[in-house]
């Protein structure tokens, strides 16, 4: 329960963080941006009425005190920027604390400390003044109706009942029953249960809002006996899209990331089992007159392809979740970064509503991070170096994310001083990455692509943020493993951009199965360029290889089964070959026999076999056997 | 009696009154794990509805009353929505 809580909490918080971070941010340009203003005050006390469940008491207060800033600023005064960034800073030890909650379960050490700290500033801000007791009905002014009850129009009116109204005999929810009209409502507690174990039934703690069709006298003569603890708004008939964000107007259904995965496994699983029906199909041609039986199967599996086909799309889509809550995790880290290294750096994100696959999104963290460490850390200049450049003193990072068609690209593009192609080239030579001939040999964009191969490490020296022995190879593996690729693209003194291209779904792979002795392997359909027989006197030796004549051209021959170490036939009189394209070049892969084609959902390896050479992942055939697929280019390499 | 505890399920029978939120408090705190049977209440008083609302318990049955089927209960019910999933 207290972790299902947690878990909820956590990422509540990380939005409600997020969407604070936001308005601060607007609040830091215009101080009087009235709904920034509610927006920041709504998410913060959301925030601290949720520290109620848990033992958060340092984050509590700290928030408390924050409120009654933000209360402050709403009602009497214009906030300052000393104002905003005290509520930034607040924001920020929130989300690391949610952090650390997340990894350990715990509030940091120094919480206790740190909070107080936090709270005093807040307080010398708010005036110094003891932040007074809440009142027992809190005061009527500043309520917003809940989003949803904009589309409803009328009378909107929030009740909240003091809390010895059932002493006194009231039953508040008879009395909203009674009120004319009411066509929504929702009841909500005032203030945190806290413990269960002292929930005094007796002491009434509920906010019930309601919205009604009637008219304002009549809802006001329903309410007579308690009029002094109801508000009543009148809500905007019709409102247009009133939020620009439009959030609450969406139809969400917040659903168990695991049930989603189930149910694309088993959508996985019924291409599968669609496939078995195509072998059921040629056994039946095979039996004596059953000819029409297999084709009614073939008509079947055909209707059933199409089915599934588009059941597997469908839920591709379910799976989809928006970058926005993976972009808000940045700020604050690049804040720290920045902080870290002395340097001045905003982080501008858009595209935070672009949607990718789960997978995709949850697989993203580490490499952008990695990214914009590296932006940091490398691309930025110090604010010396930025000013003798004719540069802004602060720099820009931003982080962006559009679709292109069925991809998503997601850059990471900074102001500072780029990438030096020569120095790269020098750098690689002496880390023994490649010859000092093939350098000089490739053009600019090739040698800044450099810097993504493993060993490779530009930073003169290893410093504290980009950490050691992680370079940018591993960001290139973790874009591979997402089904995508990632790109840089430098100019001298002006900055650099890298730039992710991602698949938005996980799609379906072609496969064609092959054999090699007893033992079948996937290889993916799109790397194959042809398949052909080769009679064995047309294979010639070539020093310790093999190779063969592809019409005018001589590809090499390698024996697939010797690559991955399975037993062959030898003496054949034709080898059967599958050609490929290998970076580029064409080479024959020999092996036993070509058996099927199929549409497969490729898994990607986990466990200990993650790192396991040569294989892309394994996918179910139709008998329930797995089948490898094999990366033909990591293989010969 | 409009509480009735049978086994892992609460059962709200007839009109809920104000004096039934100390027995139904005392069931919800000693058996957590308990499911809310609402298929035969007729109307809860609100301390009633707070204490479901404080402790969140799995609710089934849909009951005759259009008041508590059609506005009440969904009230609360994106209320608990927001706090914990009941999966």
């Amino acid at each position: 329960m207290i972790d299902e809580l947690m878990a909820q909490f956590l990422i509540e918080g990380r939005e409600l963080v997020a969407g604070a971070e936001r308005d601060l941010s607007i609040l830091l340009r215009r101080p009087n941006d009235a709904a920034a203003l509610d927006g920041c005050f709504r998410a913060i006390h959301t925030l601290k009425g949720s520290t109620g469940l848990f033992d958060l008491a340092p984050m509590g207060l700290m928030l408390h005190a924050a409120e009654d800033l933000l209360t402050l600023l709403r009602t009497e005064r214009t906030g300052g920027a000393e104002d905003f960034e005290a509520l930034l800073s607040v924001v920020d030890r929130v989300d690391s604390w949610l952090d650390a909650l997340d990894r350990t379960g715990l509030l940091p050490p120094d919480a206790k400390q740190v909070g107080d700290a936090e709270e005093r500033r807040l307080q010398v801000l708010v005036g110094g003044a003891e932040s007074s007791p809440a009142a027992p009905t809190p005061a009527s002014n500043g309520w917003r109706p809940p989003v949803e009850f904009n589309a409803l129009g009328g009378l909107a009116l929030r009740y909240t009942p003091r809390a010895d109204s059932y002493f006194s005999g009231d039953d508040p929810i008879a009395i909203v029953a009674a009120a004319p009209g009411i066509t929504g409502m929702r009841v909500s507690a005032r203030e945190p249960w806290g413990a269960l174990d002292d929930y005094d039934p007796y002491a009434c703690n509920l906010v019930i809002e309601a919205v009604s069709s009637a008219d304002r006298a009549a809802v006001e003569a329903a309410f007579r006996f308690v009029a002094d603890q109801v508000d009543v708004v009148e809500l905007a008939t019709a409102e247009p899209v009133a939020r620009i964000e439009g959030e609450g107007a969406r139809r969400t259904l917040r659903i168990d990331a695991e049930r989603v995965d189930r149910l694309a496994d088993l959508a996985d699983d019924l291409v599968i089992a669609k496939n078995g029906l195509l072998e059921l199909a040629a056994q039946a041609e095979a039996l004596p007159g059953g000819q029409a039986l297999s084709q009614a199967l073939r008509g079947r599996q055909a209707q059933l392809d199409r089915l599934v086909g588009d059941l597997h799309a469908t839920v591709g889509k379910v799976r989809l979740a928006p970058l926005g809550p993976l972009f808000s995790r940045f700020p604050r880290l690049v804040r720290e970064i920045a902080r870290s290294l002395d340097k001045a750096v905003v982080l501008e994100t858009t595209g935070g509503d672009v949607e990718v696959d789960k997978a995709i999104v949850d697989g993203l963290f580490e490499p952008l991070l990695h990214v914009l460490r590296n932006a940091l850390d490398h691309g930025v200049e110090t604010a010396d170096a930025r000013r003798a450049a004719g540069k802004p003193d602060v720099s820009t990072v931003r982080l962006s994310a559009r679709t292109e068609a069925d991809q998503v690209v997601i850059e990471v593009s900074d102001d500072g001083a780029g990438v030096d192609p020569a120095r790269v080239r020098d750098v690689a030579v002496r880390r023994g990455v490649l010859s000092r001939w093939a350098a000089d040999a490739l053009d600019d964009r090739a040698a800044v692509d450099l810097v993504f191969t493993p060993g490779f490490s530009t930073a003169a020296e290893v410093s504290a943020v980009s950490g050691r022995g992680v370079g940018m190879d591993v960001v290139r593996a973790a874009a591979t493993t997402l089904g995508g690729r990632v790109a840089i693209d430098s100019l001298s003194g002006r900055g650099a951009t890298v730039r992710f291209i991602l698949p938005v779904t996980m799609v379906l792979t072609k496969v064609m199965i092959v054999s090699c002795g007893a033992e079948r392997y996937g290889l993916a359909l799109d790397s194959v360029v042809e398949t052909t027989r080769v009679s064995v006197d047309r294979i010639v030796p070539v020093r310790a290889g093999r190779a063969f004549l592809l019409r005018d051209q001589v590809a090499p021959l390698v024996s697939l089964g010797a690559l991955v170490g399975a037993t062959t036939f030898e003496d054949k009189a034709f080898e059967r070959v599958v050609v490929a394209r290998v970076q580029g070049e064409l080479i024959g892969f020999g092996v036993d026999a070509i058996v099927d084609r199929m549409d497969a959902a490729v898994r990607p390896m986990t466990g200990l076999l993650a790192g396991a050479p040569g294989v892309v992942g394994t996918t179910l055939l139709p008998d329930g056997a797995v089948l490898m697929i094999l990366d033909l280019a990591e293989l010969i390499i | 009696m409009t509480v009735v505890r049978d086994g892992d399920v609460v059962r709200l029978v007839g009109l809920c009154r104000v004096e039934d939120a100390e027995p139904l408090t005392a069931l919800l705190q000693g058996f957590s794990h308990s499911t809310l049977d609402v298929s035969a209440c007729e109307g809860l008083h609100a301390a009633v509805l707070q204490a479901i609302l404080a402790f969140g318990p799995p609710i089934v049955g849909s009951p005759g009353d259009a008041f508590l089927r059609d506005r009440l209960l969904p009230a609360i019910a994106g209320e608990r929505q927001t706090r914990a999933p009941k999966l």
